[in-house]
């Protein structure tokens, strides 16, 4: 079932007064359960497309849907509460917040929600062991490397059950080792708990991963097939 | 070189810095009113006391001073008065006679100071003719009096009522004599309207029978910065005989109170200085802390630990002394402006008139309040800076990451 | 709660920032705290003492007495004020008086005189004129022509204690009496021209000498504090029937004082607050600095479904933390050291303590203990930290999710 569509979606940001078209045109349709990979060359329009997606700005010209409901008909709030409830976010870096461990980190979002604590915690702690990742509970994010930083970025983001997780370029700053297991997560929980995943990047090992594959090149789509 | 970095640097964050600036504009500007403020009320005050009868100096028989009874008084008036007036730096003088007495009207009685003078020579050395609110000053008449407005109110008269002075003569022997109340004046002080009449000085000479003889002569000098020379070539010109006061040893008190206004004052500027300290302090670590790679850099292309240091102490100094201007600027509109308006004070209005204060103040601008606000800042942040500029010469980089 | 945890820890994600505005802030408190207990300790003690010396507490006098003293403005003390007082039970002890002017002489020397007329007894019990004895006794019922005179006036008259003086003055109707008078004592009120001129006598005698017929100017009346001024003050205003007479409170007597001390208070608040005002900047640049360095986490934290309000709340709580840590450490020491010099007054000599004494004040730096102070102190900083949360909380509700993202 399709849960994403967009449908003509123009993208024109000004940079110093010149009009840049970051994606021209763009139609798209995410089935449920997707392993989605966005391609392309820095530029391409990758990031302001996941952007798009998320509902975290909004297209020049075009509609985007998210389950049927189109996101340009709602308010600020409603477009955060839904992001709280559907989406999931894991980002290049930064994604933690720094005075919070680990467990605290994923219980974030289900506080957000207004779960009590001890249900919080036990779901949280119950995420992290799925993930095996639960030795890293007590930590702070400056005491975890890279890819363990990550990895509990991707706990935080499902933790909610959402309907879809959007990664933009979640393995760039990371060795191929971290890289490969991340996505071999992001793979597990894809199957597991058939969370759709649409994840960016420019590294051909990690565009390999994806099943679906999404070429972008100045803003256009020149590629959509799947791949196994 | 170094100058032009420091000052390029305070402006990379402009809104923080902006924000410190404001903050000492905000105080400096406002200290220094008030200490222009305090000053000038301190002044007005010695002013007022000077103006109504101080004056600059007083010429008395020795001993008359602590007790001011009629039998100690000036003979061979003339002669001491032409040695007064001969001297150069005695721009006016003015002979009194002055003794105590009663006042009695048709409603009440007061107990008041007399004072006898030559109307002429008094209206160079003392205000009071300018102060009067009703009627005029003296003319030929010998029973003429003046009296305050707070007596007037007390004694239920207004002008050309009569009144009834008492007072003992020379002989020991009660004198009494009748006034038609010409004129009414009004200081800046209560008390005094209160407690002082005057009357011309001849006829207070025949009611005390004093002949000719005087009780004081009060002298304006041309600069009274020089008081104390002055009074030490008077005091060696006339005899031993003679006592002479000068304004700082008759007012004492409200020398003192200069004196404590600018003391006090100092401890406010520290204090505030404290206050915006802790601000500059605040501001320099987190520029610094932002800055720990670049130091690192400059360090590393071989800029010595002694130009790095220099340069964030000179971000301090000219954080503080564009503050400084600003508030500095701030405070002079503030005194052009209360020079021009004044502060009124009127719902204090008692309780300043019996300090002899006017309700309406002026501010005053002297050279302690530019010495005082000009340095005050500059030299607190100076000091302020050593801490964060010794901390940007010692952290590494690597260091900074947990600052992060 | 998280967000409280979230909140507290942030603050100390830059220790050395943290702790010098809390430091800025506790160095404002702690200063304003003793400073407003030194003021609000030296009135009290120097209204109580001026009241208690001789002005008393409540005074009653003919309407238009304060303003004009004269004889004429007198009344007789009739059995309805006399039981109005005796039923008010705030009231422990009055005096009834005549205030007159006259001139005093002493062999050649005269002085002009201010004289205060009352029963010794009564007075005793209402004001502590007599512990004011310089020399000599106190006047009493036993030797009615005995008087009390100021010390410098015993100096000017070149008498002594014992020595008979001549006091002349106007009386009622208009004649002028003198009479021959002993200086039993000298006081010292404090003031060098009060001390000149002041003359205590018996009232009956006086009664006499101006001709009063047992008018009087004044009714003094001795309470046991301020507090029980106001039910007292109504109390007299309803069962005193005379409409002719005025009761005035202690600051509606001593104008002057009341405002020289309202006149100190605003300058020293003036003062306060501008302390207040740099600190606060201080608070908004620590502030407005941590919000600005953390725009992109803020970013990704809205971009998961954070509401605004959630990152405002944390905000704010941190903003608090940092003023309500400075407040109480300020508070806690500011009134450990009032308690110890409200029990341990520092007594002022030399020339400062002279100048206090010419203005009537007393020569010491009395604290006040009371807890009030601290919240004073703790209310106006911390409504002035709100003020400056405004400017941090505007850029923050104009946050966006990429916008934060993207921040540089």
């Amino acid at each position: 079932m399709e849960i994403l569509k967009v449908e003509n979606a123009s993208k024109i940001y000004k940079d110093n007064g010149i009009a840049v078209e970051a994606l021209k045109n763009i139609d798209l349709s995410i089935q449920k359960g997707e392993f989605l990979v966005i391609a392309g060359p820095s530029g391409s329009g990758k990031t302001t497309l996941l952007n798009l997606l998320g509902s975290l700005d909004v297209p020049s010209s075009g509609k985007i849907f998210l389950e049927g409901e189109e996101l340009s008909k709602k308010t600020k709030k409603e477009l955060s509460q839904m992001r709280l409830a559907k989406l999931g976010f894991v980002f290049q870096a930064y994604n933690l917040i720094p005075v919070l461990t680990a467990i605290e980190n994923i219980e974030f979002p289900l506080m957000l929600r207004g779960v009590q604590e001890r249900t919080r915690r036990q779901k949280a702690l119950e995420i992290m062991r799925e993930l095996g990742i639960a030795e890293l509970a007590k930590k702070k994010p400056n005491q975890m490397s890279g890819g363990q930083q990550q990895r509990v970025a991707v706990a935080r983001a499902i933790v909610n059950e959402p309907i879809i997780v959007l990664a933009d370029e979640p393995t760039a700053n990371l060795d191929s080792v971290a890289a490969d297991n991340l996505l071999d997560l992001m793979e597990r929980m894809n199957r597991e708990k058939n969370i759709t995943f649409v994840f960016s990047s420019h590294d051909l090992q990690v565009i390999q991963r994806g099943r679906r594959l999404i070429s972008l090149k100045d803003g256009s789509i020149i590629d959509d097939k799947i791949c196994e | 070189m170094i100058f032009k970095i420091a000052w390029r640097n305070i402006w990379r964050n402009k809104r923080r810095s902006i924000i410190i600036l404001t903050s000492i504009a905000i105080g400096l500007g406002f200290t220094m009113l008030y200490d222009c403020i305090v000053r000038g009320s301190v002044q007005q005050m010695l002013d007022n006391a000077i103006n109504s009868h101080t004056s600059h100096l007083q010429i008395n028989n020795a001993g008359f001073n602590s007790n001011k009874i009629i039998t100690n008084n000036i003979s061979h008036s003339d002669s001491i008065i032409n040695k007064v007036a001969s001297l150069p730096f005695i721009k006016y003088y003015s002979p009194r006679v002055l003794n105590f007495g009663m006042i009695t009207s048709a409603a009440n009685t007061s107990g008041i100071t007399l004072v006898g003078i030559e109307p002429e020579k008094e209206r160079n050395v003392t205000i009071i003719h300018k102060s009067l609110t009703k009627g005029t000053y003296f003319s030929t008449n010998p029973n003429e009096i003046l009296i305050g407005e707070k007596l007037a109110e007390k004694l239920e008269v207004d002008l050309n009522d009569k009144l009834v002075l008492v007072s003992s003569a020379t002989d020991g022997s009660v004198s009494s004599e009748m006034f038609r109340v010409v004129g009414i004046f009004k200081t800046n002080s209560s008390e005094f309207d209160k407690a002082y009449v005057y009357v011309p000085i001849k006829t207070a000479q025949k009611m005390l029978l004093l002949g000719d003889n005087i009780s004081q002569i009060a002298a304006i000098t041309d600069k009274p910065e020089n008081i104390n020379t002055y009074k030490s070539i008077l005091q060696s010109k006339l005899d031993y005989h003679f006592e002479i006061f000068t304004y700082q040893e008759l007012l004492p008190l409200l020398i003192y109170y200069v004196q404590i206004a600018n003391d006090s004052m100092l401890v406010m500027y520290i204090i505030i200085g404290t206050a915006v300290l802790f601000g500059i302090i605040n501001t320099l670590l987190m520029s610094v802390f932002e800055r720990v790679h670049e130091f690192g850099v400059l360090m590393s292309i071989g800029m010595r630990n002694g130009k790095v240091f220099r340069m964030v102490i000179e971000e301090a100094f000219i954080l503080s002394f564009v503050g400084t201007i600003i508030g500095f600027c701030l405070g002079l509109i503030g005194y052009y402006l209360l020079s021009i308006y004044g502060l009124d004070l009127s719902v204090f209005s008692e309780s300043l008139s019996a300090f002899g204060m006017s309700t309406i103040l002026y501010p005053k601008l002297d050279l302690g309040v530019i010495i005082n606000s000009i340095f005050i800042i500059p030299i607190t942040a100076i000091l302020g800076a050593i801490y964060p500029a010794l901390k940007a010469i010692k952290l590494q980089p690597t260091e900074a990451m947990r600052y992060v | 709660m998280l967000i409280l945890k979230l909140a507290w820890r942030n603050l100390w994600r830059n220790k050395r920032r943290s702790i010098l505005t809390i430091l800025a802030v506790f160095f404002a408190t702690l200063l304003s705290v003793t400073t407003r207990s030194l003021q609000y300790g030296t009135y009290e003690h120097n209204i109580k003492t001026a009241i208690e010396m001789f002005p008393a507490y409540i005074q009653i006098q003919k309407l238009g007495f304060q303003s004009n003293p004269s004889l004429q403005k007198s009344f007789v003390a009739d059995s309805n004020i006399l039981s109005t007082l005796k039923n008010i039970k705030e009231i422990k002890a009055w005096s009834s008086r005549i205030y007159s002017a006259g001139l005093v002489s002493y062999k050649e020397n005269s002085l002009g005189a201010m004289i205060f007329a009352f029963d010794p007894d009564l007075e005793r019990n209402t004001s502590t004129l007599a512990a004011k004895i310089k020399s000599g006794d106190f006047i009493s019922n036993s030797a009615q022509k005995d008087i009390v005179v100021g010390y410098k006036m015993l100096e000017n008259l070149k008498a002594n204690i014992g020595d008979t003086i001549v006091l002349l003055s106007n009386g009622f109707d208009g004649a002028m009496n003198s009479i021959k008078l002993r200086i039993a004592g000298t006081i010292r009120m404090g003031s060098e021209e009060f001390d000149a001129m002041a003359l205590f006598m018996n009232l009956s005698i006086a009664n006499e000498l101006l001709a009063m017929d047992n008018r009087i100017n004044v009714i003094a009346i001795s309470l046991s504090s301020v507090k029980d001024i106001p039910p007292v003050l109504t109390a007299l205003k309803s069962q005193l029937k005379d409409s002719s007479l005025a009761v005035l409170s202690w600051d509606e007597v001593l104008v002057e004082l009341k405002q020289s001390i309202e006149f100190d208070n605003s300058g020293n608040v003036i003062f306060l607050i501008l302390l207040f005002i740099i600190v606060a900047f201080g608070i908004l640049n620590t502030v407005l600095m941590s919000i600005t360095e953390r725009f992109r986490e803020f970013g990704i934290i809205l971009a998961i479904g954070t509401k605004q309000s959630v990152l405002l709340r944390t905000v704010f709580l941190e903003n608090l933390f940092l003023t309500l840590f400075g407040i109480l450490i300020g508070s806690l020491v500011g009134w450990i050291i009032n308690l110890i010099f409200a029990n341990n007054p520092i007594y002022m000599s030399g020339e400062i303590g002279q100048i206090y004494e010419q203005f009537g004040f007393v020569p010491a730096l009395y604290f006040d203990p009371s807890i009030a102070i601290l919240f004073e102190t703790a209310i106006v900083i911390f409504i002035i930290s709100l003020i400056t949360f405004i400017y941090p909380a505007f850029k923050l509700l104009r946050l966006e999710a990429l916008k934060g993202i993207r921040y540089t």
